[in-house]
């Protein structure tokens, strides 16, 4: 685990470094602009987030967010709802620690 | 519990805001081959394709409709060049196209990254 | 024969997925990384590239899935166990300034057009260390197993941590929960250098944080668990927001992947109940390695390969412990009936 952090860390300093050789190689260009072809979309979610990304970034980035945060917290209730009714005991397993 | 019980409210929360806060702008999507970029006027005018996607035309085919739009305030990623196939997001503003994004598809096949 | 329903449309990205593979990853994911204690995500973004994600889809996608995870666990933990709040929320912003210049990076990088080939090339070196690590570590528990030593994880005296902590640049901070003080820079400084690499690379960042912790910050290991956790989740959500921000997400495979490892991770988890050695660590070795090297196949433009042999190994993996899980919890659920007949 010694040697992973600090190889690990070095890593980080090539990483850092990537964008300067990068950069060096083909100079600075243009960012790349998406635009989701709404046009194969049939109303509905699927359409509706597609023109979000295509008109409002911002709300389009806050609702992913949240939807990813709020479907995780039903996945862990669902799970928990779930594996409750198998009948395993859950309580007694040791949590191994790495 | 507590905790989560905080968390599930919080989303929950932010979760009906969000809905409140409404639909989307209406915006539209054209593709086609750009035919000029005037830079000055910030104007492209593209020739827009239909959806008929196919080996020999992976973008659509050419309709002959010319369509001109209002890129002023448009993020434009490469720079577009005459025979570029460009996607834009539009707003329609009367009978102007006010262009949100402009993709240069062509320029940047995403499949290769 | 027609194989259309196969693949799934995915709306920003403007492309077609192979969606059995989107659910394999994700179900994988969580089932690997459940069983072997230790996230799974340096799967998700080499696997997501493979199926024919471009790079920095691939990597939002993959920090988005993270975020869901994380809340999936917070949930079934219903509490994130030992948090130093304090450490934790100063290292919040050594976090999201790393994940946002490990963001920024990806970004100039694909405006440079090179970032497939760094990205892949980075996972390779990094997969290479952990198989490295996974094994080297194998090798001694077998060696001094045989020499009869039983004592295990013995204080191997290092105390960098102890020289690193008497810095003496202000702020000094006292973190009660953890009990030790030390300049507030340290912990920022580590959550920096793994923020950007959880960035760069779509991962959680567990695998550099946890031993930086321990072994640079002096963390008690309980107090480190704990804290990761915390930490992954808030560097999970920032990164899910910066990278659809930067419009480089895919919420379709986000959620898709999500549900596989939702009920991967139950799965993996109890697994852990009825299996134990160090023979699972031979296996999770093997896992890196394959990933590693269908990562390296994909560089070489033999997609097809890669795709057979990263989803083939995490395939096979995944019912390996899927096997681990259901004879052994139908043994217990027969030994918890004939005693309840019995009495």
């Amino acid at each position: 685990m010694k040697r992973l952090s600090k190889i690990l860390s070095l890593s980080t300093v090539v990483v850092l470094l990537l964008p300067a050789l990068a950069l060096a190689a083909g100079g600075p260009a243009k960012d790349l602009i998406v635009v989701a072809d709404t046009r194969v979309l049939e109303p509905g979610p699927m359409r509706y987030f597609a023109d979000l990304y295509n008109t409002n970034t911002t709300l389009f980035a806050v609702w992913a967010t949240v939807m990813t945060a709020v479907y995780g917290c039903f996945l862990g209730f669902l799970m928990d709802f779930l594996m409750s009714r198998t009948g395993i005991d859950l309580k007694s397993r040791k949590i191994i620690e790495h | 519990m507590r905790i989560s019980k905080i968390l599930t409210s919080l989303a929950f929360a932010a979760l009906l805001s969000l809905v409140a806060a409404g639909a989307a702008l209406a915006s539209e999507v054209a593709q086609g081959r750009c035919t000029e970029y005037n830079k000055d006027a910030a104007t492209i005018t593209i020739e827009e394709y239909d959806l008929n996607f196919s080996k020999e035309n992976p973008y659509g085919k050419p309709t002959g409709v010319m369509s001109v739009f209002d890129a002023k305030d448009a993020k434009i990623g490469i720079p577009p060049a005459p025979g570029d196939v460009l996607r834009i997001s539009y707003k329609p503003e009367g009978s102007a196209k006010q262009a949100l994004k402009v993709m240069n598809v062509s320029k940047q096949d995403l499949r290769k990254k | 024969m027609d194989a259309s329903w196969l693949y799934l449309w995915m709306p920003i990205a403007g492309m077609k997925i192979f969606w059995p593979g989107l659910v394999l990853i994700g179900f994988s994911v969580g089932c690997i990384g459940g069983f072997f204690g230790m996230g799974g995500a340096w799967m998700v973004t080499p696997g997501l590239n493979i199926l024919g994600f471009p790079m920095a889809f691939a990597i939002g996608t993959d920090i988005a899935h993270i975020a869901g995870k994380s809340m999936v666990s917070t949930m079934r933990h219903s509490k994130f166990g030992n948090v130093d709040y304090k450490l934790g929320l100063i290292m919040i912003v050594g976090t999201m300034a790393g994940i946002e210049v490990g963001a920024q990076i990806i970004m100039t990088l694909e405006r440079a057009g090179n970032i497939g080939t760094i990205v892949r090339w980075v996972y390779v070196v990094l997969l290479a260390l952990i198989t490295w690590l996974v094994f080297a570590d194998y090798a001694k528990a077998v060696s001094k197993k045989k020499k009869g030593d039983v004592g295990e994880h013995g204080a191997e005296g290092i105390t960098w941590y102890k020289t690193l902590q008497k810095l003496n640049i202000p702020p000094m901070v006292h973190f009660t929960a953890a009990g030790f003080t030390c300049s507030a820079w340290l912990p920022i400084g580590v959550s920096f250098v793994t923020g950007v690499l959880a960035g760069f690379l779509g991962i959680g960042g567990g695998l550099v944080r946890m031993p930086a912790l321990v072994y640079l910050i002096g963390c008690p290991t309980h107090i480190a668990v704990g804290t990761d956790l915390f930490e992954v989740m808030i560097s999970g959500l920032y990164g899910a927001f910066t990278y659809s921000m930067k419009g480089r997400i895919e919420m379709v495979a986000v959620f898709v992947m999500l549900t596989g490892a939702a009920i991967g991770a139950q799965i993996g988890t109890v697994a852990t109940k009825y299996a134990r050695g160090y023979g699972i660590r031979v296996a999770f070795g093997i896992a890196v390695l394959c990933c590693m090297i269908s990562i390296i196949l994909k560089e070489f433009k033999m997609d097809a390969a890669a795709a057979v042999l990263i989803l083939g190994t995490i395939g096979i993996i995944s019912l390996w412990i899927c096997k681990i899980t259901f004879v052994g919890a139908a043994e217990e659920l027969r030994v918890k009936k004939a005693r309840e007949a019995g009495a």
